[in-house]
């Protein structure tokens, strides 16, 4: 099964991933309401990478109470029963979950070509 | 003669090679040595200046045994 | 009417610092309309805004942050940020530009621009979180490196919000220092830290949670895939993530035009002990700014010195230009001018200027070329104003109307040069001469033409005026539009189409020609209000009298009545009358 791989040595932390992300998903050009996210930061002296991507694990269908998440080879939430309680986002290991007007978002890989890494400049996203 | 012919920038990946040494006759030019190893730099749109033995000259200087002509792609900067 | 674009937010944010409130306003469309964004949109709101003959540094200058219409967008490129004011060490027009992600997150908090007016009655910092503003407190700020500063805020806010923040030198209204962002990025040049010390304003924190809404996104987005593949990360580009900006070095050492000793000779053979391969040995990771395709910064780590850098400008000036083939203290150099928050060129170029005037017996500044230690002891002095630091914190124009050394301050209008010696590339001495801000490679890069792509001879005047135009009208959209510099295949043709699909509006490759020649005249008619003409656009002494003595360009030297032939060419393509002046109608028409 296809995953996302993120390379760190070659992330540039252009964040042009969860621009693509939101483009195709929201209609405009809106990271924060991104399936993904990922950037870099100076801390400590340190580079810091901050890859938060959805690895399919299935930990968020395990976690809900009202069995709105179904995980094949990309995760699906169904609206109409999601409640939007958080419990997939917490425990989410990437924290790559966004709840957002009582729904949980999360990447669906985009039918299996994703958009972000289409647009990764340096190819530091794979989907292998 | 023997001069070493290197390449800068993407020419590294137009000619495939990032140096090597080259047998002329005496009295080549920079442009009669690139020219007798396939660099067709007229022709070439990424070609850029040449330097011998670190220094810019004329596409057509003369060369002497044991130069170390690079050759620069465009580079575009600021 | 003129008609609305799509990739704007359409709304400016304006802050007033005195009264502590703020207001927003729709962007003036008239104006993006005629000069689009960033650069030419900041300029045209100066020259409407900023009355002639202000203080820089006084109540009545303001500070304009820019984006443009791509910023935000997935571009290539393109999430720059333009910070622009009337510059404290020029009395001209300045606008800088600062990579980071402000420019992008300045954009989704909802604004094409903010306008921070008048003055904090005590030291503080303004936090924007989308249109919420608040001014806080930064006494416990105040007086610390611009690092320590923004380690303080990061830590406080989170990865979410960016950063600009001054150091000491901007908080002493330093005429050399800059503004800084994500710790490495700098709006750099003319002081323009000093007018935001001038505000008392430590920092600017922002957060921008919004989006950018473009015409058809779909499509639109799709060709930028092919935009990005096709003529961003290729071949001709790639050289920027492989090396970053120390793959000039070697062209420029070669090229006879790397300046060693301040500008006292070029080509140093000892050029691959601070080189690219040197340097990046030393590289931890890569960084871009928002919407990047390439990755110029370099992250690295040497001996105790350390920096996302350091970029050629730097290296050059902090080693063979002063004598010094250290990498580890070019390294430093960059460290401790970030941190202090000055511009590395022009602090450098003081530097050097001194350790020529102290070597020559002029005045003795107690530093001389090779000593590298001190070097870095100074730029903590110039920040600080301490000892020789206070003199030599007047940069080098005043520092020599009062020491002597006029004839080798390498300055014009008081901005230093960058590192890029005329009398190898005589176009160059054009283009620092008629530049917008004073001294500035980043308008007519000659060197493009006249040493790496060979295509003019260089030690000439024949053609420069126009070669000197076109770079400069190309660098003016482009800059206008928000494109990084090293997107550097990028041409009328890209840019006109990116613009009409993200805009919805038609934009023609003759458009971009317009806008940029437009921009070009606007900044010389904000100058021309402020009184500066022919008699200001100079070369330095040294320049058209010392001949060059080694390198490809040895027995070089441009001659007076050379240079004065290069300036009567731009003047006439320019439209502009022979003392640089600019007729009536022209300037009318750009309003």
């Amino acid at each position: 099964m296809k995953r996302l791989k993120f390379k760190k040595e070659k992330c540039i932390g252009c964040q042009l991933c969860a621009q693509l992300c939101s483009a195709f998903k929201e209609g405009e050009y809106v990271p924060s309401k991104a399936r993904i996210a990922i950037e870099t930061t100076y801390d400590n002296g340190n580079l810091k990478y901050h890859d938060h991507f959805c690895i399919i694990c299935g930990m968020c269908a395990k976690a809900c109470p009202v069995d709105a998440i179904t995980v094949t080879d990309h995760i699906e939430v169904d609206f109409d029963k999601c409640i939007g309680c958080g419990a997939c986002a917490e425990k989410c290991p990437k924290k790559v979950v966004k709840i957002r007007d009582e729904k949980a978002y999360i990447c669906d890989t985009c039918g299996g070509d994703p958009k972000c890494v289409q647009m990764c400049p340096q190819n530091a996203l794979t989907f292998e | 003669m023997k001069v070493t012919i290197v390449m800068r920038g993407t020419l590294r990946k137009v000619y495939g090679y990032d140096e090597q040494v080259v047998e002329v006759p005496e009295g080549s030019t920079c442009a009669q040595a690139l020219e007798a190893i396939g660099v067709h730099y007229k022709e070439e749109p990424k070609f850029g200046f040449v330097s011998v033995n670190n220094m810019r000259c004329m596409i057509d200087d003369e060369l002497h045994d044991g130069d170390y002509l690079k050759a620069f792609s465009k580079v575009f900067g600021g | 009417m003129t008609q609305t674009m799509l990739g704007y937010q359409n709304k400016v944010l304006r802050i007033d610092l005195t009264k502590k409130g703020c207001s927003f306003e729709p962007l003036r469309m008239d104006f993006a309309r005629k000069y689009v964004g960033s650069k030419g949109l900041a300029i045209r709101y100066m020259y409407e805004e900023l009355e002639p003959g202000i203080d820089p540094l006084g109540p009545d200058n303001k500070l304009f942050l820019t984006t443009g219409p791509f910023t935000g967008t997935p571009v290539p490129c393109s999430g720059k940020l333009s910070i622009a004011a009337k510059s404290p060490a020029t009395g001209t027009m300045n606008d800088c530009s600062v990579g980071g992600h402000v420019g992008v997150r300045v954009k989704y908090a909802g604004y094409d621009m903010i306008i921070f007016e008048g003055q904090l009655d005590k030291p503080g910092y303004v936090l924007i979180d989308n249109d919420k503003i608040r001014f806080m407190d930064a006494e416990h700020l105040w007086g610390k490196g611009s690092h320590e500063a923004e380690k303080i805020l990061a830590d406080q806010y989170g990865p979410e919000y960016s950063i600009l923040s001054i150091g000491p030198a901007g908080e002493n209204l330093n005429i050399m220092s800059c503004i800084n962002c994500d710790y490495y990025r700098q709006a750099g040049r003319g002081g323009i830290g000093a007018v935001m010390g001038s505000k008392n304003m430590k920092a600017i924190v922002i957060r921008g949670t919004g989006g950018v809404k473009v015409n058809d996104i779909e499509g639109t987005t799709k060709r930028l895939f092919e935009i990005l593949r096709n003529d961003v990360v290729n071949d001709d580009n790639q050289f920027i993530f492989d090396d970053g900006t120390t793959a000039f070095l070697e062209a420029c050492n070669d090229g006879g035009i790397l300046p060693v000793n301040n500008f006292s000779d070029t080509t140093d053979e000892k050029w691959t002990e601070y080189n690219g391969e040197v340097l990046n040995s030393y590289r931890q990771g890569k960084r871009g700014c928002g919407s990047c395709g390439l990755g110029c910064g370099n992250f690295l780590k040497i001996g105790n010195a350390i920096c996302e850098g350091p970029e050629y400008e730097t290296i050059a000036v902090a080693g063979p230009n002063a004598g010094n083939r250290d990498p580890e203290k070019i390294v430093k150099f960059n460290e401790v001018c970030d941190n202090m928050g000055l511009d590395t060129i022009s602090c450098g170029d003081t530097i050097t200027w001194a350790m020529e005037m102290t070597e020559s017996g002029r005045h003795d500044f107690g530093i001389k070329f090779g000593e590298a230690d001190k070097m870095i002891e100074y730029v903590e002095k110039i920040a600080k104003l301490e000892g020789v630091g206070a003199d030599l914190a007047l940069g080098t124009k005043k520092a020599s109307e009062k020491f002597g050394g006029e004839d080798i301050a390498m300055q014009v209008k008081g901005l230093e040069y960058p590192q890029y010696e005329p009398r190898g590339s005589w176009g160059m001495a054009l283009s620092y001469a008629v530049s917008d801000r004073g001294a500035c490679h980043m308008r007519a890069y000659a060197p493009n033409e006249e040493v790496f792509a060979a295509s003019i001879p260089p030690y000439t005047p024949e053609g420069k005026g126009q070669m000197v135009y076109n770079l400069g009208e190309f660098n003016a959209i482009k800059f206008s539009l928000c494109i990084c510099d090293f997107w550097g295949t990028i041409d009328y043709a890209i840019m006109s189409e990116l613009l009409t699909r993200v805009t919805g509006v038609e934009w023609t490759e003759q458009d971009m020609a317009d806008v940029g020649r437009r921009v070009l005249n606007i900044g010389r008619a904000f100058n021309q209000r402020e009184g500066f003409n022919r008699a200001h656009d100079t070369v330095p002494k040294k320049i058209v009298r010392d001949a060059l003595q080694n390198g490809p360009a040895a027995g070089q030297v441009i001659p007076p009545e050379a240079f004065e032939d290069m300036l009567n060419q731009y003047y006439e393509i320019m439209g502009w009358n022979q003392d640089g002046t600019m007729p009536d109608e022209l300037v009318k028409s750009l309003l």
